[in-house]
């Protein structure tokens, strides 16, 4: 598993820059991120190499944030890897919540991050199908 | 203890004694004050119109601006020679209200005070500190006759230099306190300061609390401060009514007792003016029957609160008035169903997920009337999904609805977003064009 961070943005100009100023700031590096077009706010998720230090910072700021889990998996660049991969959840009959990715990793394969209705136990089958499941340390360069 | 026996009658009793004494009052009024002898005139109706308890409602009413306009003493009744006392509000804008008393208006201002301290559970073996500010304001000297009749030893220590007060407290032994709310717990904090625990070094076992409304939270406060045995009640009156004295809360804690002897409580729409069946919320609106120098009819108090007519368990028969729950100035109308901030804060401050800062931004859009209240999230475990984040919408909307009989649009903003206010909050903004 991987820890993202969940924030609470305003849908106002400048709102998820003020986010980054501040990681910027403290020179905390950003992995993955994602957002969607919401009319009021929306919850930005990010996942950044020291995840324990941003979450303190970003509170201390005035965020609202919460820490969770999310399930990262190596998936090589070709198509249709992806499909087979939600087939997968799918058929062990688990929602899935959310997808985004990370693309960047030095040479590595990119990550496609996760988050179902039963993190553990899709982490368990898909581990059981011989997929590579990243954790924390694997995200930090 | 019940003072007066006059707090025990029969609904049709105190009706009976209203009525005689609203005919006789008003015939003086319509005699000696032009004024409302010309609202009179205006309304076409003649004190010969008033034949039943029920023809109040004919009777044009008196507004703070009546007595501005009239200023000094334009509202009276008696020549000034009969005034024993005199005292002033100081308004904000323009001119001081001016109220004066006759002899026996302070005989009856007595006796009115006698009953609040009584309902409160003052009696002859107390000691009674008041700290609210003697001078022009009739709160403190309200107070210190009516607890010097019962026969109560009454220390006119006024307010400020707290630390005196508490050295008087803790020397003359105290047992009731008369403050303001916020005053009283000043005190108590101040005591902490000094290393003594109001609840423990003290003997303060009553509190008579007025010149501003006591929340419940406030209330709660107090018994944490003083002690949880503290008997904590609120009083309400206004200098234009009499001063302290026209209401108070019993030990039951189930609204405030009206002097219904003296007054004759209302409740109106601030809009339409119309009168409400009892237990509806609007506007106080109080008739004094009995005072001599300043009787004003259909007063509008610009309180709002709701009137309970049951008998209280205390075994008082008089009308109860709810704790005050904001003025008619902040009211708003919106799709023409009337809504109180208060009524929206009681409905947000239960909801455990958002902060206690609000705003109320009113609007029109397409010929409607839209509200949207802005709500700080401060429960980040709701970030896990936007599903989460919509119930909490839901359930703020659905609260509302049941309170308020009105959907208003919700908007999460982040916590610490929303305007912090020093002194009186100004948490509505109203877009519509008047």
């Amino acid at each position: 598993m991987i820890r993202q961070l969940s924030i609470f943005i305003q849908n106002e100009i400048g709102s998820v820059a003020g986010v980054t100023a501040i990681l910027k700031e403290n020179n905390i590096n950003l992995r993955a991120i994602a957002s969607f077009d919401t009319p009021q706010f929306a919850i930005l998720r990010i996942v950044v190499d020291q995840p324990e230090k941003a979450k303190t910072l970003l509170i201390n700021s005035g965020f609202a944030v919460t820490m969770s889990e999310a399930i990262a998996i190596e998936l090589e660049d070709k198509p249709g890897v992806l499909h087979d991969l939600l087939q997968v959840i799918a058929d062990a009959g688990f929602g899935v919540n959310y997808i985004y990715s990370i693309v960047f990793r030095d040479g590595k394969v990119p990550l496609i991050i996760i988050n179902t209705d039963n993190l553990q136990a899709t982490k368990d089958i898909l581990k059981e199908k011989g997929y590579s499941v990243a954790e924390q340390e694997d995200i930090i360069l | 203890m019940i003072w007066a026996k006059e707090e025990t009658l029969t609904r049709q009793e105190i009706e009976e004694i209203q009525f005689t004494r609203l005919k006789k009052t008003l015939k003086r009024i319509y005699e000696k004050v032009p004024a409302y002898q010309k609202k009179m005139d205006e309304a076409g109706i003649t004190c010969d119109d008033i034949k039943s308890l029920d023809d109040l409602s004919k009777l044009p009413f008196t507004v703070k601006q009546d007595l501005r306009d009239t200023y000094p003493f334009g509202m009276f009744t008696v020549p000034k020679k009969e005034l024993v006392r005199i005292h002033a509000s100081s308004g904000t804008t323009g001119k001081p209200t001016v109220v004066g008393y006759t002899k026996n208006d302070m005989e009856m201002w007595t006796e009115c005070v006698s009953r609040i301290a009584c309902m409160g559970g003052a009696s002859a073996d107390d000691v009674a500190q008041i700290s609210f500010g003697y001078g022009m304001f009739t709160g403190a000297l309200g107070l210190h006759y009516g607890l010097e009749n019962i026969g109560a030893s009454v220390v006119p220590v006024s307010s400020g230099n707290t630390q005196r007060q508490i050295m008087y407290m803790q020397d003359f032994g105290a047992t009731l306190l008369v403050a303001t709310p916020s005053y009283a717990l000043h005190i108590a904090e101040v005591a902490k300061d000094m290393g003594i625990d109001p609840s423990k070094d003290l003997n303060v076992k009553i509190g008579l609390f007025g010149g501003e409304g006591m929340t419940e939270p406030m209330r709660d406060e107090m018994h944490r401060f003083w002690g949880s045995d503290m008997k904590a009640t609120q009083n309400y009156g206004m200098s234009e009514l009499i001063g302290p004295g026209v209401s108070g809360e019993c030990l039951e804690l189930c609204g405030m007792h009206i002097n219904e002897d003296h007054f004759i409580a209302e409740i109106i729409d601030p809009e339409t003016g119309e009168v409400l069946p009892p237990g509806q919320r609007g506007e106080l609106v109080i008739s004094c029957i009995t005072k001599e120098a300043l009787p004003l009819i259909r007063y509008r108090t610009g309180d709002i609160s709701r009137l309970f007519y049951e008998p209280c368990k205390c075994g008082r028969t008089t009308v109860r008035m709810e704790n005050l729950s904001g003025r008619s100035d902040d009211m708003l109308i919106i799709r023409g169903v009337n809504v109180f901030p208060s009524q929206i804060e009681e409905v947000l401050l239960k909801i455990q997920e958002i902060g206690a800062h609000y705003e109320i931004i009113v609007d029109r859009k397409n010929h409607l009337d839209t509200m949207e209240i802005k709500v700080e999230l401060v429960d980040e475990t709701l970030l896990d999904s936007y599903a989460k984040l919509g119930e909490l919408e839901n359930k703020i909307k659905f609260s509302l609805r049941s309170v308020l009989g009105l959907d208003a649009m919700i908007k999460l903003v982040a916590p610490r977003s929303l305007k912090r206010f020093e002194g009186k909050a100004r948490r509505v903004t109203d877009l519509r064009q008047k």
